[in-house]
């Protein structure tokens, strides 16, 4: 059985009879592919099978995590998701597509236009009021322009998505992490609560609980 | 749009009150609602008159009304609408002087039921066919009530195609509600709600209910609070379909009671 995540950036594979997903980039992906389920911005046309995204985000937090009153949080290339359990019960969810929004794609692009490393950048002690991540870059330019260096501002920029992703989400106490941007140490550090990273394959494992729902 | 030359255009904003409907039907004339979508043109046709941050409905209204030249207009303005609508009439009085615009305040208390809110219907009909009912001064015809499984909550939404993500169980809260009470101004009526169903608080953007939707939304047991503006975006949908498809996932606490509280009332347990 094969499992996708279209993501805008890049692609989640699962075919189940080998170990583990794949990562494949985006404009990789052969754009007749089709597959069992699928999710995602890009999923509807390779797949027979399209379950939505927060429903995929829902069942595999479900199934990754082992309280019933969690926060989950999925920070994608262009748009930010959550769903909060309470009681075992779906007691709220966001998704935001607009405002908050291109927060994966516009740090990665930032990392690769000035050659940094996350993995040995500071948390700095103030952020930039970031509410999206394309409106945000001004901050950067502005910072660098009264003398700041690049790695500075930058850190800054992704202290600022991050609290603004925390707010998103609701203030809980810890948030469950999902996404790309899990393997972001500076990201992950900046949000002012506790942080479970789950990856990037929550998705599929929803999509893999829909269909053990469907075969029983 | 093809109208009887003999008879007069009329359009309705909000629901006004009965007398004014009594005496419409007696007339016979041809009466518009110009909340609704009438005029398929550009939602920015509005906004030499309007600002964009307004409500959508309000702003179709405008559209509908430069767009067809009513004879004349009842718009309510009071407590069972809002300031937005009041604003809105000044405006279109000063933009349409050849229209006759009679603002009114229903605040009619004559109960006429509500058997659509809780009938088997999918709920685009049902809110279709609600607000369709505002038109006409007849008493509704009897209804058997369904087993909810979920609620609507809220006003008719400019775009109606998010009605559809609901099962046909829905049943419909809110100012709809009182739209088809024909009782818009009805603090308890609007605030009701079931807490045993998963239930989505609906408002219109840029709209003063949306306070009222989230707070409500926060103190439901199972809500989910949705605010939309001129279309309902992908995002929005998901949302509605996702919480709708999950809720159905979970143990209900009592599903299938028909049993309705204000959600605001200090004396309920729970709450």
């Amino acid at each position: 059985m094969l499992l996708a995540d279209f993501g805008t950036s890049y692609c989640k594979l699962w075919d189940t009879t080998t170990k583990a997903p794949q990562l494949i980039a985006t404009k990789e992906i052969d754009q007749g592919l089709q597959v069992d389920i699928a999710t995602g911005h890009n999923g509807k046309r390779h797949a027979s099978r399209y379950i939505n995204e927060l429903t995929a985000l829902a069942k595999g937090g479900n199934a990754l995590i082992d309280t019933d009153h969690y926060t989950l949080l999925d920070c994608g290339s262009r748009d930010i998701k959550f769903i909060r359990y309470d009681q075992g019960k779906i007691k709220n969810m966001g998704w935001n597509a607009e405002c908050g929004a291109s927060m994966g794609f516009t740090i990665e692009l930032l990392e690769r236009y000035y050659n940094l490393d996350f993995s040995v950048m500071q948390v700095p002690a103030s952020s930039f009021s970031v509410t999206c991540g394309v409106l945000g870059m001004s901050h950067i330019f502005d910072a660098v322009v009264d003398g700041a260096s690049e790695g500075e501002a930058v850190a800054k920029f992704v202290k600022g998505i991050a609290l603004n992703a925390y707010n998103f989400a609701g203030s809980p106490e810890t948030l469950y992490l999902s996404g790309g941007l899990c393997h972001n140490p500076l990201f992950v550090a900046s949000f002012p609560c506790k942080v479970v990273c789950l990856g990037r394959f929550v998705l599929l494992q929803g999509l893999k609980a829909s269909w053990d729902e469907q075969k029983y | 749009m093809k109208t009887c030359p003999h008879k007069k255009q009329i359009g309705i904003v909000g629901v006004p009150p009965l007398e004014i409907i009594e005496q419409l039907e007696a007339d016979g004339d041809t009466i518009f609602d110009l909340d609704e979508p009438i005029v398929k043109r550009d939602i920015e046709m509005a906004s030499s008159y309007l600002p964009r941050v307004f409500c959508a409905i309000l702003r179709t209204v405008v559209i509908n009304t430069i767009s067809l030249r009513p004879d004349r207009i009842y718009i309510d303005v009071g407590p069972g609408k809002c300031d937005c609508a009041l604003h809105t009439a000044t405006i279109l009085k000063d933009i349409l002087p050849e229209t006759i615009i009679t603002t009114t305040r229903n605040q009619d208390r004559k109960d006429f039921g509500t058997p659509l809110c809780s009938a088997r219907m999918p709920l685009l009909d049902k809110v279709s066919a609600i607000t369709k009912s505002v038109q006409s001064a007849k008493p509704h015809k009897d209804l058997p009530a369904c087993t909810p499984t979920a609620g609507f909550w809220g006003v008719p939404p400019r775009d109606f195609s998010l009605l559809s993500l609901f099962p046909d169980t829905t049943h419909v809260y809110g100012w709809t509600r009182c739209m088809e009470n024909k009782t818009p101004d009805n603090q308890k009526l609007e605030e009701l709600c079931n807490p045993d169903i998963p239930t989505v608080f609906f408002a219109q953007s840029f709209c003063a209910k949306t306070a009222l939707a989230r707070h409500l939304a926060n103190r439901h047991p199972h809500g989910l609070y949705v605010d939309c503006d001129v279309t309902a975006g992908n995002s929005t949908k998901a949302k509605i379909q996702a919480f709708l498809e999950l809720s159905t996932l979970q143990k209900s606490k009592g599903g299938g009671k028909q049993a309705e509280f204000c959600l605001l009332s200090s004396d309920l347990p729970g709450f």
